[in-house]
C-alpha cells in the first residue's frame, strides 16, 4: 500500500510505506486451518420418531379406529398388521433382494383411504435386521404417514 | 538470434511476493467458513468410524440431549456410559423391560439435571427430545432397548440423525 501524503517539495523523508500482509497472511493461514479440521461437512438430517410400545399407540384423546403395525423380519420380508376395528395380517416377502416398497406403498394407501383417521404407524422389527433397514422403511413410511412410532419395546 | 541471445536482460535481485490477493482469497474463504458455522444450530460431530444412515429427512433445527451408539458402546452427551461388544449388550444388562440399567441410570440423571434446570430458570421446560446417532449396523435389538431406556426416562421423541441424501 502505497500512500503518498504529496506536497511535492521533496525535502522531508518520504511517507512512502508497504503495509506488511505477512502476519495476516499468517493468522488467517493458522486460522483457516484450524476451522477445515474441526469443521463437519456433512449435512445432517433428522427422522421423527415417538415411542410406541408394540400394540398400543400414543396417549390421545380420541384412538385412532384402526392401529397398524408394521414388523420388518428376516429375509427382507415384512407384515403390515391391522387391529382394532379391522383385524388384518398382510404379507409382503422380499422383492428383487429388497424391501418391497412398492407393496408397502399400494397397502398403506388402502388403508389410508379406508380409514382416513388412523395417522400413524407402529415400526418395529426382528431382532437381528441392521439400524439402516429401518431408516430406509422410515424414509418411505414419511411420505405416507404423519406420525411413525418405533415399538417393539 | 542475437536478438534473443545477446543480450542478456537484467532481472532485479529484489523480488517482492504480490500478497495482497491472497490476503483477499484467505478473507474470503474465512468468511464462508464462518457463515457455515454460524449455520449450523446443532454441533454434531459423529465418532470416527461411525457410519450414519443416509436418507432424505427433515432439517435439524434445535439443540437436544445426544445419545450415540458405536460397535464399542454407548455415549450420552459424548460420556460413554456402557460398553457394547460387537454392537450388542452385555447379557445381565438388559431388565425385563428391555431397557439398560446403565442406560436407565444416566438418563435419569439427565432428566433430573433437566428439571433442576426448568425449577429455576422458568423459561427452560423439560424436553422430551433425544437425538440418536447410530451407526447404520446396529442390530434392531439394541435400538430397541435404547429407546426403551429412553423412553421409560421421558425421552419419548425421537430424533433418528441421518446424513441427508443428495
Amino acid at each position: 500500500m502505497n500512500v503518498n501524503n504529496g506536497g511535492g517539495h521533496g525535502s522531508g523523508p518520504s511517507q512512502d510505506f508497504d503495509l506488511n500482509l505477512a502476519p495476516i497472511i499468517d493468522c488467517f493461514t493458522v486460522l483457516i486451518t484450524f476451522m477445515l479440521v474441526s469443521a463437519s461437512f456433512l449435512s445432517i438430517g433428522i427422522l421423527d420418531a415417538g415411542a410406541g410400545a408394540a400394540g398400543q399407540t400414543t396417549m390421545k384423546d380420541t384412538p385412532p379406529p384402526v392401529v397398524v403395525q408394521i414388523e420388518l423380519g428376516e429375509q427382507y420380508g415384512m407384515e403390515i398388521k391391522l387391529s382394532g376395528r379391522a383385524s388384518d395380517k398382510i404379507k409382503l416377502p422380499a422383492t428383487q433382494g429388497d424391501w418391497d416398497y412398492a407393496g408397502l406403498t399400494r397397502e398403506l394407501m388402502q388403508i389410508k383411504a379406508k380409514w382416513p383417521q388412523s395417522d400413524s404407524v407402529i415400526l418395529s422389527a426382528a431382532n437381528d435386521i441392521e439400524y439402516l433397514q429401518v431408516i430406509k422403511i422410515m424414509e418411505k413410511l414419511r411420505k405416507l404417514t404423519p406420525s411413525i412410532l418405533l415399538g417393539g419395546f | 538470434m542475437s536478438k534473443f541471445y545477446g543480450k542478456k536482460t537484467r532481472v532485479s535481485s529484489e523480488m517482492a511476493l504480490q500478497i495482497t490477493s491472497m490476503a483477499d482469497i484467505f478473507t474470503i474463504i474465512l468468511v464462508f467458513l464462518l457463515k457455515s458455522f454460524a449455520m449450523s444450530p446443532v454441533n454434531i460431530s459423529p465418532p470416527s468410524g461411525m457410519m450414519i444412515p443416509e436418507a432424505q429427512a427433515g432439517a435439524l433445527n434445535k439443540e437436544a440431549l445426544k445419545l450415540e451408539i458405536t460397535q464399542n458402546g454407548v455415549q450420552v452427551e459424548s460420556k460413554p456410559v456402557l460398553v457394547l461388544k460387537n454392537f450388542r449388550f452385555a447379557p445381565g444388562e438388559i431388565l425385563g423391560n428391555l431397557s439398560s440399567q446403565s442406560l436407565n441410570t444416566a438418563l435419569e440423571k439427565e432428566h433430573k439435571r433437566q428439571e433442576l434446570i426448568s425449577k429455576s430458570n422458568l423459561d427452560v421446560k423439560v424436553d422430551s427430545k433425544i437425538l440418536i446417532i447410530a451407526d447404520k449396523k446396529v442390530p434392531y435389538v439394541t435400538v430397541k432397548s435404547v429407546l426403551a431406556s429412553a423412553a421409560l426416562n421421558g425421552f419419548t421423541d425421537f430424533k433418528l440423525v441421518v446424513v441427508q441424501k443428495e
